[in-house]
């Protein structure tokens, strides 16, 4: 499914405020300005963008939790300034303060981030059930990694997806590392895509690292979900550049991964490698490109600030009490 | 009124409320044949997309009714025996307990699930474990379980309505009961959160629900003229109607729990702390429970040994009076 200019052009942006949202996550965290932890996405931002700048309001969206969802939520139309000041404890939080890390836009069908790895697959069963039921051309888009897929949740939720032609994309994103263990030695074979052929589903295996690549295929797979054609499995094959989490080792198995390695793989770099496409294809000027950096620059400092001036949610138990049960 | 069974109750509440409102559907295995006959027949009316069968994978199972909750939806979920919840049981209690919550309590979660519980089968641990207890431990779910075929109905009912997830197991020991229920189309409702006092008394409080809510009357009958036996009906667990257990104990000074579930950190404990903490000065006697002891439910015979029964009741009467 050949893009056209406008939509490569919105995929950059999106690419750009990704990287930028992901360096200001990390350097916030560094700097003692977020609560809990953060799992940086740098190398591995074009996934994200891919799969989620073409869905529509209504279409549910589970985003990985490398980068915290945040690549993925932007690109769907969300205000991440609701997340930012969750993860700074404040009262406008997304989540009122009340839930560290997690997330939850319902008016945008990005309902949960679960705490446990996994746990994606079970409801997104459901999703794609009441959107089956709807009829009204509603997808799924669910986004994980590689090392969720060792999850029985994961083969149950293909299982049912693919017994009920359900609108479900299987999105997995696969960096080849699961905190310090390797994708080649947690799964017995090299594509993550394999598990899909034993269940009779349709999967494409993409270039991770070209976002044009990514939703390429996203927009193939959401085409055929929205069309009754049932579930697809996409592999992006992407990549870790940090640690799994700021502060963690940054090894495989239980060595350090080598200056190779990473040399390698910051040759692989999905800016740079977006940004050479645009430029040659003609699409963007130097110019342009400095000023959609400018721009998601100004964003991210209206998102701190939005952040960062908002009280600590404080609320008296009572409160927080009469809010365990819906009325 | 007319007199129907226990089970046949559960299935009139699924009727009633899947007829009243297209949301509501059933999820389960084996619910279309209907393994228990609470679903029976219903595949006939509803068809297989609102009497839905899955594959033996209780993740996904529950992931239906938990999603298309999220959805809008309005899922009754049925894991045939209670055990089987815990096959996804982290599912069940944390991320369901915790999801309205967590997330600001902006987004609702209203599903229903649902179980046959309980000893008398002599089918051993996996399938005759209570349930109510550990979803009771859990914030952010309402538990309640039945114990006459007017408040399954009528109970059933609020579930299926009630805007939060809410756990209603049915005990297997009283399938067959036959109990009066209003006629067909009397929209009634047992509302959540309300205990019931099935038989007034004025010596002592026996709290008891389900198949031990029977055995309780079966001993306030024979002990009549000896002792008055108040026995009360907790209905729900959670939310627990405090009100009614502490009148009561103004009136009797004197309580035995009875509650077919271990004794160690059970619901039985948590209404013996409750009741010293709020009415300790009512009390002429400690509270005294009937409970399983902390042994895995062994099948066969010997059952008998472990759940509570008439005698074991009747015995902790007699302690806690004299």
């Amino acid at each position: 499914m050949a893009l056209t200019s406008d939509q490569m052009v919105l995929l950059y942006r999106n690419m750009v405020r990704a990287d930028q949202f992901n360096k200001m996550m990390y350097r916030r965290m560094m700097q003692g300005k977020l609560i809990g932890f953060y799992h940086p996405a740098e190398g591995a931002i074009a996934p994200g963008v891919g799969a989620s700048t073409f869905l529509n309001q209504d279409d549910n969206l589970s985003p990985h939790h490398r980068g915290h969802g945040i690549t993925h939520m932007l690109c769907k139309g969300i205000d991440i300034k609701y997340y930012l000041a969750e993860h700074t404890g404040k009262e406008t939080g997304c989540c009122k303060g009340r839930s560290a890390f997690h997330f939850s836009f319902p008016e945008h069908k990005v309902y949960m981030m679960s705490g446990f790895i996994g746990y994606n697959f079970a409801p997104v069963v459901g999703w794609g059930f009441a959107a089956k039921r709807r009829a009204q051309g509603q997808v799924v888009m669910n986004c994980s990694g590689d090392g969720s897929y060792g999850q029985g949740r994961a083969h149950e939720a293909m299982l049912m997806s693919q017994n009920w032609q359900l609108p479900v994309i299987f999105f997995c994103e696969n960096n080849g590392m699961s905190i310090f263990s390797t994708a080649q030695e947690m799964h017995p074979q090299e594509n993550i895509a394999s598990l899909a052929d034993g269940f009779g589903m349709p999967s494409i295996i993409v270039d991770g690292q070209d976002v044009f690549a990514v939703a390429e295929a996203s927009l193939q797979a959401i085409e055929r979900a929205r069309t009754g054609g049932g579930p697809t499995f996409i592999e992006a094959k992407t990549l870790r550049f940090n640690e799994h989490d700021i502060g963690t080792p940054d090894l495989s198995g239980w060595e350090e991964r080598s200056a190779e390695e990473h040399e390698a793989m910051r040759k692989r770099e999905p800016i740079r490698i977006a940004t050479e496409r645009v430029l040659g294809d003609s699409l963007l000027t130097q110019n342009e490109i400095d000023q959609i950096i400018e721009d998601a620059l100004a964003e991210i400092e209206a998102v701190e600030q939005f952040a960062d001036e908002s009280p600590i949610a404080r609320p008296p138990v009572e409160e927080l009490m009469a809010g365990v049960f819906a009325d | 009124m007319r007199e129907i069974t226990f089970i046949d109750a559960i299935r009139e509440a699924y009727e009633e409320e899947m007829r009243r409102d297209n949301s509501v559907f059933i999820v389960g295995q084996d619910v279309r044949g209907a393994i228990f006959p609470h679903t029976k027949g219903l595949v006939e009316e509803f068809g297989p997309e609102r009497i839905v069968d899955t594959p033996i994978a209780e993740s996904g199972m529950y992931g239906v009714a938990f999603g298309a909750a999220q959805e809008g939806m309005r899922p009754v979920c049925d894991f045939m025996f209670g055990g089987f919840s815990y096959v996804t049981f982290s599912e069940c209690s944390v991320t369901t307990g915790q999801y309205h919550f967590l997330h600001g309590s902006q987004h609702p979660l209203p599903l229903v699930i649902t179980a046959g519980v309980g000893t008398g089968q002599r089918l051993a641990n996996d399938h005759a474990m209570s349930i109510h207890g550990t979803f009771a431990h859990h914030p952010g779910i309402k538990v309640a379980m039945p114990s006459t075929p007017y408040d399954a109905k009528g109970m059933f009912k609020s579930a299926i309505r009630d805007n939060n997830p809410v756990v209603i197991p049915w005990h297997m020991g009283i399938m067959m009961l036959k109990g009066e229920v209003p006629e067909l189309g009397d929209d009634y409702v047992v509302p959540l959160g309300v205990a019931d006092i099935k038989r007034e008394g004025s010596d002592v409080t026996v709290l008891a629900n389900s198949l031990q809510l029977q055995h309780a009357l079966t001993v306030a009958e024979k002990l009549a003229g000896e002792l008055s036996v108040e026995v009360i009906d907790p209905r729900s667990f959670v939310p627990f109607d405090m009100d009614t257990l502490l009148t009561s104990l103004e009136k009797t000074n004197r309580l035995v729990v009875v509650d077919e579930d271990w004794e160690s950190g059970g619901f039985a404990a948590t209404v013996s702390a409750r009741v010293m903490e709020q009415g300790f000065d009512l009390l002429d006697a400690p509270v005294t429970r009937v409970t399983l002891p902390n042994m895995p439910v062994p099948g066969g015979y010997m059952e008998e040994y472990v759940a509570p029964n008439p005698e074991r009741i009747e015995a902790a009467i007699r302690a806690v009076c004299a």
